[in-house]
């Protein structure tokens, strides 16, 4: 009998604690609302960073698909706050944070990377183009020497025609 | 041709090799521009063409469209797709003035999309708690997803056209990086529905 009412009173401190705990780590709409307004924020940010990267010219396959994904999160937990689950919209929130975590400072690194590269690739492209043109202005100097010397030879080897005569 | 007539032709001719040989460098420097920029929006029936789209429709009937987006912006764009549910007295947004309809939206899609990438998604949609009451027709669930979500519309019966009419409809919205905050993209499709009693 003793361990009967051990057992009943162990069984309902166990479910006393499961409402209570329930109660106690519950997401409330304020918290979803909250995690919601982060994750749209860090979102953004992340977006705002990895468009400059692709502006600058630099490779963002990897980093767009981290953001795909954070965008799918946060389109759930808004859909899942929309419909009442609170706690499934925090969740899917603070995961959408995570997804974008250090997205934008490597999409910093990333637009960095980029414009050296393009300050490297300008540089040997207009050292290429100078080298170019210093050659062409020199060789056009000495043809136009040679073709003026050609024409003139011709012109003079031309004999007089007057016009009219028989 | 006389030595001057000789002397422009040969100008001429060192200038196009110059502008050839300056041809990449100015590729690299000068931006031409681009065409107008602007993303495309669409909603395509069960087939994936623009026809067979629901129209009668009753509840626990699962319907199906397909929703595209396509970016001819220049660059990554980010959008967002609400989708919003309103009876024939409820207002759609204004294309004229460029604003949404000042509907709450009952769901939402997040894209990101590069220039001229396309994003093309299946929307699945049901109704739930559908009520008839002599000329009174009242919905309190559209399913979309599997995610049941409260709209609690009501649409009287419209005598020239027969039927109790709704409409589900699409905005797209664009994220300006200079605002920072997303704005209405001035894009909206829709799709009318006659709610009929199950047979």
């Amino acid at each position: 009998m003793k361990i009967y009412n051990v057992l009943v009173a162990f069984i309902l401190a166990i479910l006393v604690f499961g409402y209570f705990a329930r109660a106690c780590f519950a997401v409330s709409p304020t918290d979803a609302g909250g995690a919601l307004r982060n994750a749209e924020e860090n979102l953004a940010l992340a977006y705002v960073y990895v468009a400059e990267a692709e502006r600058a010219g630099a490779n963002i396959s990897e980093l767009l698909a981290r953001l795909v994904y954070a965008g799918g999160l946060l389109a759930e937990a808004k859909n899942s706050y929309g419909a009442g689950d609170y706690e499934r919209a925090y969740s899917l929130a603070i995961n959408c944070s995570s997804a974008v975590n250090n997205v934008a400072s490597e999409a910093s690194d990333l637009k960095l990377k980029a414009e050296e590269a393009y300050g490297e690739r300008l540089l040997f492209t207009v050292g290429i183009s100078s080298a170019g043109l210093s050659v062409l202005f020199v060789l056009s100097l000495f043809a136009w020497r040679f073709l003026r010397k050609w024409y003139v030879g011709r012109v003079l080897k031309m004999k007089p025609a007057v016009e009219g005569a028989t | 041709m006389n030595i001057e007539d000789f002397k422009l032709a040969y100008l001429l001719s060192c200038f196009c090799l110059a502008l050839i040989i300056l041809s990449p460098t100015l590729a690299m420097v000068i931006r031409l521009p681009s065409g107008e920029p602007f993303s495309e929006f669409w909603i395509l029936g069960p087939g994936h063409m623009a026809e067979d789209y629901p129209f009668n429709v009753t509840a626990h009937e699962v319907y199906r469209v397909y929703l595209g987006v396509s970016n001819r912006m220049g660059g990554l764009e980010y959008y967002k797709v609400f989708v919003k549910f309103r009876n024939q007295t409820e207002p759609l947004p204004d294309s004229i003035n460029g604003t949404p309809s000042i509907l709450n939206p009952v769901f939402e899609y997040r894209v990101f999309l590069k220039d001229g990438e396309v994003w093309e998604k299946e929307f699945l949609f049901s109704f739930d708690n559908v009520s008839f009451e002599g000329n009174f027709c009242r919905i309190s669930n559209i399913i979309v997803d599997g995610y049941v979500l409260n709209v609690d519309k009501a649409a009287l019966w419209d005598e020239e056209n027969k039927g109790f009419y709704f409409q589900v409809f699409f905005e797209l919205w664009i994220y300006n990086a200079t605002a920072l905050d997303f704005q209405f993209h001035n894009r909206f499709v829709g799709l009318w529905l006659n709610m009929t009693v199950p047979i």
